[in-house]
């Protein structure tokens, strides 16, 4: 809608909307909690997966840190459940 | 055409996004402690019902913990 509209005057420096601007922050926002978790779950399934670090990745340790993930996402839910429940 | 930016909803949009960083942050640092004490084991297929009581008693006692420790900052003052 805006896109069509602004910029036709040469008058400047392209303008952005308020709406495109906290789309693009959204998207951002959205990336770094990803990235974090990521991190986050990496790290924890590392340590508890890959007890002595081979010369590959074991079927067993594959297989292990998919369940880790899994379990890691579920805790987090347990544990947003729990805080956020807590009649206080 | 909106060709300036509307600060009062960027303000409110901004709040909001400091609200659920503040929620995440809460949520990731809790789990993470939580994980560590009572995930002990090498992750199974499903939590084991003691693991996830465990994990959802870590997350209470610790808003308990943080009571406590600010109602003993304040008898100190």
């Amino acid at each position: 809608m805006d896109s069509f509209s602004s910029g036709s005057t040469g008058a400047g420096s392209p303008q952005i909307s308020t709406d495109e601007l906290m789309d693009q922050m959204k998207v951002q926002f959205a990336q770094a909690y990803a990235q974090e978790f990521l991190e986050t779950v990496r790290g924890k399934c590392f340590d508890k997966c890959i007890t002595k670090p081979g010369s590959s990745l074991s079927g067993s340790e594959s297989s292990c840190i998919s369940r880790c993930v899994d379990r890691y996402i579920e805790a987090t839910g347990i544990v947003g459940k729990a805080l956020f429940s807590a009649s206080r | 055409m909106d060709s300036s930016l509307n600060s009062g909803d960027l303000d409110r949009f901004l709040s909001q996004e400091k609200e659920k960083a503040m929620v995440n942050e809460m949520v990731t640092k809790l789990t993470s402690v939580c994980w560590d004490k009572c995930i002990t084991s090498t992750p199974g297929s499903k939590f084991s019902w003691s693991e996830s009581a465990c994990l959802s008693n870590c997350a209470q006692r610790y808003l308990d913990v943080t009571l406590v420790i600010m109602k003993r900052f304040q008898s100190m003052q």
